[in-house]
C-alpha cells in the first residue's frame, strides 16, 4: 500500500502539479510549435510520451549500472585494473553527452522499426520523431531521473526502474495534456479577435502563461492525497519521507 | 594515476557505446529496410510536389503511392498535362485526354451591388461572418472576407470590389480556395478552352426574393434552359453541363441575350476580340486586392 501510494504520488505530482510543460517551462517548443490542431498535438503529445519513456528506461539503465558514483559495473572495472584502491570510481561528467547519444540513437531505431512493421503508425506521428529526439523535456526527465539515482545519498532511497519508468510515462501524459489543451484553446482562437499587436505568438505565449497560472491550483492536491493514501496515522511521517519530492 | 583510469574508462565507455549504437544501427538499416517501389520513386519526382491536395491524396508523396496501385494519372492538376506525359512514360499507359481544372466563382455581384448588408464587426474572415445572420441580404453569395485569398499558395485569388476574382493566369488549380469558401461558391470546372462559360450566381431563392438582396442575381426565369440545351435547372439556378460542353461549337449569343440579369459570364483568358476593345483603356500591371468591407469602418473591434 505504501509502495502504491508512492508511485500514485510520482504520477499525480508529475503529470499535473509539477508539469512539464507547464511548471518547469521546459518542451516549450513543440508546445508552441505543434499545438495549431487537436489531432496534431495529439499525436505529437503520443510521440514524445513513448520517446520519454525508453529513454527514461535506458537513461535509468546507463546512470545506475554504469556512471553514477560508484556504479556496479564501473566499479568492477575499476577494481580489476586499480586493486586494492580506497576511493570508488565516478563517471557522472559523462551523463548528459551519454543520455543525449542513447536518447538520439534509440530514436532512430525505434523510429526504424515503427516505419518497417506499423507504416500507418509511421505515416501519423513518424514526423515527429525525429523531432523531439533532442526535444529539452525528453533530457530534463533523464536528469531528474539522474538527480534521483546519483543524487541520493542512502542508496534506499535511489529511483528503481519502476519509478523512474512512471515518472516518465506521467511526465509525458502531462505533456500530451498540456499541448492537447493549447490547441484546443488556439483552435478556437481562429475565430477571436486579436488584437494585430498580439497575434501569433504573443497571444499564444499569454494562453500558456494562463495555462500555466490555472496548473498551479493543483499545487495543495498532493498534501490532500497524502492524507487519504495513508491509511493509518502513524504510517504518515514514513509515508512523508518516502515520498520527499522536489517542490517548485 | 588514478584519474588517469578513470579518464580511461570514461573514454572507453563512450567507445564502446558508439561502436555498439553504430553497429546496431547498421543492422537494423540493412535489417528493416523498406522496400520503395522504384516506379514509385520515379512517379514522386515526376510530380510537381506541391503537396497542395488537389489530387485528392495528403501529399503527393500518397499519390505517386498510388499511382502504381492502378490510380489515375490525370489527378494532378498543378502538373497539368505534361506532368500526365511524364507519368503516362512511367507507368508505360496511353495518355488520356485531360482538361485543367479552375475554379470559378459562382456569384457575379460587387460590393454595392449586393444589398440589405448590415454593419458587421466580428472577426474579418467568411468563416465567422457565415455564423452570423444577416451580415448581407444574399445568403449564398460572396461574402467579400477574403478566407480564400489567406489559403491561396499561388497569389491567383484576389478580392476586387468585394467580390473573389480568380486570376486564371497564376492559378494551378489546387482547389484550395473551393475548400476553403465557407459558402462553397468555388467549383472546380474543367476549361476545356481558356475562356469558359459560368454561371454567375449561386442563389436558389424564387426571383422576387434575389432582387430583394442583390441587383444582379439571378431569378431562375430558366430563359436560359429554354434556349440551350446545356443548361439545365437546379433549384432555381442554371448549371451548366461542362460533359457535353463543346469549346469550338457552342455559340452562347442567344443565351446572352436572353438572359435578363447577365448572370452568365465568359470566364478565364480573355479573347482577342475582348483585348482589342481595351486596348486603348489604361489597365494597371497589379490590381491590389481591396480589404474594405463594411468591418473597416470601424476602427477598434475589440
Amino acid at each position: 500500500m505504501e509502495y502504491l501510494g508512492t508511485i500514485v504520488m510520482i504520477a499525480v505530482s508529475t503529470a499535473l502539479i509539477n508539469n512539464f510543460v507547464l511548471h518547469y517551462f521546459v518542451g516549450i517548443c513543440p508546445f508552441i510549435g505543434v499545438s495549431r490542431r487537436v489531432d496534431m498535438a495529439f499525436g505529437m503529445g503520443c510521440a514524445v510520451t513513448f520517446v520519454m519513456t525508453v529513454a527514461a528506461a535506458l537513461s535509468w539503465a546507463f546512470t545506475f549500472f554504469l556512471l553514477q558514483p560508484g556504479a556496479p559495473v564501473t566499479a568492477w572495472v575499476w577494481h580489476a585494473i586499480n586493486p586494492g584502491a580506497a576511493e570508488t570510481v565516478d563517471l557522472s561528467v559523462l551523463n548528459y553527452i551519454v543520455y543525449i547519444f542513447v536518447i538520439a540513437s534509440s530514436v532512430q531505431l525505434v523510429e526504424m522499426y515503427v516505419r518497417k512493421f506499423f507504416p500507418k503508425l509511421y505515416r501519423s506521428f513518424g514526423v515527429f520523431l525525429p523531432l523531439i529526439t533532442t526535444n529539452c523535456a525528453i533530457l530534463f526527465a533523464c536528469l531528474e531521473i539522474m538527480k534521483h539515482i546519483s543524487g541520493v545519498t542512502e542508496g534506499v532511497h535511489a529511483w528503481g526502474l519502476d519509478k523512474a519508468l512512471i515518472f516518465a510515462l506521467f511526465g509525458g501524459l502531462g505533456f500530451t495534456l498540456a499541448i492537447v489543451i493549447m490547441a484546443g484553446i488556439r483552435e478556437e482562437l481562429d475565430y477571436c479577435d486579436v488584437p494585430v499587436s498580439l497575434k501569433g505568438p504573443g497571444i499564444t505565449l499569454i494562453i500558456a502563461g494562463i495555462l500555466a497560472l490555472a496548473f498551479m491550483g493543483f499545487a495543495g492536491v498532493d498534501a490532500g492525497l497524502r492524507k487519504g493514501l495513508s491509511p493509518k496515522p502513524e504510517a504518515v511521517s514514513q509515508v512523508v519521507k518516502e515520498t520527499a519530492w522536489p517542490r517548485g | 594515476m588514478a584519474t588517469w583510469i578513470t579518464v580511461g574508462l570514461a573514454g572507453a565507455i563512450l567507445l564502446l557505446l558508439a561502436v555498439a549504437m553504430a553497429y546496431v544501427l547498421g543492422w537494423a538499416n540493412q535489417a528493416l529496410a523498406v522496400q520503395v517501389d522504384a516506379k514509385v520513386i520515379a512517379v514522386e519526382s515526376a510530380l510537381p510536389g506541391a503537396n497542395c491536395g488537389a489530387c485528392g491524396y495528403v501529399g503527393c508523396r500518397e499519390y505517386a503511392q498510388a499511382v502504381p496501385k492502378g490510380e489515375s494519372i490525370t489527378k494532378c492538376t498543378v502538373g497539368g498535362m505534361g506532368c500526365v506525359a511524364d507519368l503516362a512514360k512511367i507507368m508505360g499507359v496511353e495518355v488520356e485526354q485531360t482538361w485543367p481544372y479552375r475554379p470559378v466563382v459562382h456569384c457575379g455581384a460587387t460590393s454595392d451591388q449586393r444589398l440589405q448588408k448590415t454593419e458587421y464587426l466580428g472577426e474579418p474572415t467568411c468563416a465567422s461572418a457565415n455564423l452570423v445572420a444577416g451580415v448581407q441580404g444574399c445568403t449564398y453569395g460572396c461574402l467579400g472576407l477574403s478566407d480564400c485569398v489567406v489559403v491561396c499558395d499561388y497569389d491567383a485569388i484576389h478580392i476586387i470590389d468585394g467580390l473573389a476574382v480568380v486570376d486564371y493566369g497564376k492559378c494551378t488549380g489546387c482547389a484550395a480556395c473551393a475548400k476553403a469558401c465557407p459558402r462553397n461558391i468555388i467549383s472546380m470546372v474543367p476549361f476545356k478552352s481558356e475562356r469558359i462559360f459560368a454561371v454567375k450566381c449561386s442563389n436558389q431563392d424564387f426571383g422576387k426574393e434575389v432582387k430583394a438582396v442583390c441587383e444582379v442575381g439571378c431569378i431562375g426565369c430558366k430563359g436560359c434552359a429554354k434556349t440551350c440545351d446545356l443548361f439545365e435547372m437546379a433549384g432555381n439556378l442554371p448549371k451548366i453541363n461542362y460533359e457535353a460542353y463543346d469549346p469550338d461549337q457552342v455559340d452562347f449569343g442567344p443565351v446572352l441575350e436572353k438572359c435578363p440579369m447577365n448572370s452568365l459570364v465568359w470566364v478565364g483568358k480573355p479573347s482577342e476580340k475582348d483585348l482589342a476593345a481595351v486596348k486603348d483603356q489604361e489597365v494597371p500591371d497589379e490590381i491590389k486586392a481591396d480589404f474594405k468591407t463594411s468591418v473597416d469602418d470601424a476602427e477598434w473591434r475589440g
